[in-house]
């Protein structure tokens, strides 16, 4: 896993030097293209188990270069996009991206995402077989509602017994919004009142152990003004 | 003051004209020095006298009543008379008062004023004679010197009061509207009455004071020369009717004169306004001025008119053509009227085509303009990011190099800190462009405005640990339900309470409050302040302006811009005000 081949493409040759040293670093082997055709050459030559790709570059943009990678290949893809909007987020993740970093990215958090989409491919195996009905498998989270147990892109995290059970009800819900005073109620067993407070620090807490980035949270998502919810991915 | 004695001193001159009445002084005893030489006398007595010793002849029989005279009277039957005389001589001693009859015509003494007027004795050959006593005239010239005693002062007293009333009226006229300080021209509120109003006033005024005056003053039964209860009574409701209609007719006088001086006595009176209104009106149907400079509509407008008059005449040609029995002519006009409104219609279609493509056309000026304008801010975006990217991947790959110098890694440190800060500003920057450009996706739903405050105090309740300042909330029970996008609200609010963490007093408290205002959600957000806010409402709220001058905080300077460009564009209003050292944003919403 370590000697992982990833691809970095992006037509600015700076920020391909430059990722290229970040994940070298970590002891990945990367490979660079300059555009979207190149990237699609380079992955019929070489051993590659993850690519980063740029949106606007000449000759094949990121965008429809993902789409026809999509159509022979499923390795994670992590669009890296100077653009910002939740539509180009979601625009991106539609045509089949794993994840969607904005630039400029920290590096670090770069890195702990490559490894996680990382992690999550190659144990894509054990994820697979969900046969387990007391398994809720959701992006890189794996919930065991029997043994208690919470995997994040296969690594063991340790959540206290309200969390988990937060956490449980929401998986079981995904995509739904329950308020505050639902999951307390649900949670606590008890009469929710002023509670906001409790579940948030809670939610927070959470989001610090299953989120690479908690201030941008890809699982666990605030609906303000309404309640909470765990993305359906 | 000037106004308070001409009030006053008009009004003493009516009670004084009053007060005459009631003495019964004859004003003539002013002019005259001598009762006999009066015209009251001349008429009342010797005239008066004449004519009824005349009558006494006609009818053959005495004069009624005892005259202030002696007479005697004689014809061809009788004689009469109220003195045992009958010469001429006794009669005649009276010389300057002395009259007779020859041939039916009145003659007088040597001395006597010649009577004037009376000849009307039809008997020719009677013969009378009148005169009066010396005595008499005596008794009568004393009285009449007596009035004259009583009127003198009286008169003065009037005289001195009306021209002291002119004068200070003179005054009044040419100082009123005028201040001490400058030159000029200062109106009253009663000024805004419109002139011709005011004149009306001046109507009722008068009308009630006459009316006042009969009932109270002239009404009484005079029984005496001299004054009695009744008369004082009288005397003081007439001078206070009086200081009343004076002072109002001053009133009312001063202010048309205020007006005549500004020159807007005639302009700014009800008829006039009324005329240039319904003038302008009328006028702005039928000139088309609306419509200048659109020369579209305004070629509709003429050619609306052209076909009202055109029809007009159509159907007057039609009754005329009736009329006058030419019948067969009759088709004509609805023929051609059928022609003017081929041409009418032909002519608005093409006018209308016109319009709209106008309107396509500036309506896709527009649309370029801001895809334009969408497109730069993308760009310019793209192109801040691109290199910016690389800045910071390098420092970072920079500062993991292992042999750097202390010195080499202090300044990396610094490049570090710095590329942060840049890409905060260009991530702020970036999103004031796209809310205030409009161009920005948004997500309206039904939301809880309390619960967002409480999730977001949730969310930044490290920050909040962390500064060591108190947030005290009051909220209501209820949810309050307003139509927003969540997540653009939520930055608001963040914004707002992480610039109130950042500038607040420490140990000081910053409020949180949510109320329901005239149908509005109000979240009020109040601090005080660490430094002293020399800025305006206005400039806290312009971009890259910050509470503290040297900028010496991570943020980007464009929190509370962004605060209100997002509040705008999710339907509400942020608004920040400054007390002394209280900073309050007020954002407020329509409630749903």
């Amino acid at each position: 896993m370590d000697n992982a081949g990833i691809l970095v493409v992006d037509d600015d040759r700076e920020i391909a030097g430059a990722i290229e040293k970040l994940l070298e670093r970590e002891g990945y082997e990367v490979k660079k293209a300059y555009d979207g055709l190149e990237a699609l050459d380079a992955l019929v030559s070489g051993n590659i188990q993850l690519i980063l790709m740029d949106v606007m570059m000449p000759r094949l943009d990121g965008l429809s270069a993902t789409l026809k990678i999509r159509e022979s290949r499923n390795i994670p893809i992590i669009i890296l996009s100077a653009k910002s909007e939740d539509s180009d987020k979601i625009l991106g993740l539609s045509m089949g991206a794993d994840d969607y970093v904005t630039k400029p990215f920290n590096p670090d958090e770069l890195v702990a995402r490559v490894k996680s989409q990382l992690r999550r491919y190659m144990l894509l195996g054990d994820m697979g077989n969900v046969s387990n009905s007391n398994q809720i498998a959701i992006g890189g989270l794996l919930l065991d509602t029997d043994a208690k147990q919470l995997k994040v892109d296969g690594g063991q995290v340790h959540l206290t017994a309200k969390e988990f059970q937060i956490l449980e009800f929401l998986m079981k819900h995904a995509g739904m919004v329950f308020s505050a005073e639902k999951i307390y109620e649900r949670v606590w067993k008890a009469t929710p009142y002023s509670v906001e407070n409790t579940v948030m620090v809670h939610i927070r807490r959470i989001r610090e152990k299953i989120e690479i980035n908690p201030k941008e949270p890809n699982y666990l998502k605030v609906v303000w003004g309404i309640g909470y919810k765990i993305e359906k991915i | 003051m000037a106004f308070v004695i001409v009030v006053l001193s008009l009004a003493a001159v009516v009670v004084q004209i009053q007060y005459a009445e009631y003495m019964n002084g004859n004003v003539e005893s002013l002019i005259v020095d001598r009762y006999i030489n009066s015209e009251e006398f001349y008429y009342g007595q010797v005239q008066n006298g004449l004519y009824r010793v005349s009558r006494a002849i006609e009818e053959g029989k005495e004069v009624e009543g005892e005259p202030d005279y002696i007479y005697f009277a004689a014809d061809k039957e009788k004689t009469f008379g109220n003195t045992k005389w009958s010469e001429r001589e006794f009669y005649e001693q009276y010389d300057q008062t002395f009259y007779y009859l020859e041939n039916g015509d009145w003659k007088a003494g040597e001395n006597a004023n010649p009577p004037r007027q009376y000849t009307l004795v039809d008997n020719t050959e009677a013969i009378a004679y009148v005169a009066f006593t010396d005595e008499y005239m005596a008794r009568k010239q004393l009285e009449w010197e007596e009035n004259r005693a009583v009127l003198k002062p009286l008169a003065l007293r009037m005289a001195l009061g009306v021209s002291l009333a002119l004068l200070l009226i003179a005054y009044l006229i040419w100082a009123t509207g005028r201040e001490p300080d400058d030159k000029e021209l200062h109106l009253a509120k009663i000024d805004a009455i419109y002139s011709d109003v005011l004149l009306a006033l001046f109507l009722p005024v008068i009308g009630a004071w006459v009316i006042s005056i009969g009932e109270f003053a002239f009404s009484r039964n005079r029984l005496f020369d001299g004054l009695g209860m009744n008369e004082v009574f009288s005397m003081s409701v007439t001078g206070g009717a009086t200081v009343v209609a004076v002072s109002l007719c001053g009133i009312l006088f001063l202010s048309l004169v205020r007006k005549l001086k500004s020159g807007k006595l005639l302009k700014h009176s009800f008829i006039f306004v009324a005329f240039a209104a319904s003038y302008d009106f009328f006028k702005s149907l039928f000139d088309g001025r609306r419509f200048k400079g659109n020369t579209h509509t305004q070629s509709l407008f003429k050619r609306q008119w052209a076909f009202i008059v055109a029809s007009a005449s159509m159907v007057f040609m039609t009754f005329m053509f009736l009329f006058s029995g030419v019948l067969p002519l009759v088709v004509l006009p609805p023929a051609l009227e059928m022609l003017i409104i081929y041409w009418y219609i032909k002519g608005n279609n093409k006018t209308f085509v016109e319009i709209n493509k106008g309107f396509d056309e500036s309506l896709g000026e527009q649309m370029k303009a801001e895809r334009m304008k969408i497109a730069l801010v993308t760009n310019v975006s793209h192109d801040l990011k691109t290199p910016l990217t690389s800045m910071i991947s390098y420092v970072d790959l920079l500062s993991k190099e292992e042999d750097l110098s202390i010195v080499a890694r202090d300044y990396v440190g610094i490049l570090s800190e710095k590329t942060n800060r840049l890409k905060n500003i260009v991530s702020d920057l970036f999103d004031l462009a796209k809310s205030s450009s409009g161009d920005i996706s948004m997500e309206m739903e039904m939301l809880d405005i309390k619960k967002l405050i409480e999730q977001t105090m949730g969310d930044m309740d490290d920050e909040i640990g962390k500064s060591g300042i108190e947030v005290k909330t009051r909220l209501p029970q209820e949810p309050v339900m307003i139509l927003s996008d969540g997540k653009k609200l939520y930055r608001v609010l963040q914004n707002v309470l992480d610039n109130a963490l950042k500038y607040s007093l420490e140990g000081s408290r910053i409020y949180l409050e949510l109320e329901d205002r005239d149908g509005k959600a109000v979240t009020i957000v109040k601090n005080t302040a660490s430094y002293e806010m020399n800025f305006t409402e206005e400039e806290i709220l312009q971009r890259f302006n910050r509470g503290d001058k040297a900028r010496t905080s991570e943020g980007s300077g464009l929190g509370l811009s962004i605060a209100e460009s997002f509040t705008r564009v999710c339907g509400g209003e942020l608004k920040v005000s400054v007390d002394g050292d209280l900073f309050k944003v007020a954002i407020s919403f329509p409630l749903s």
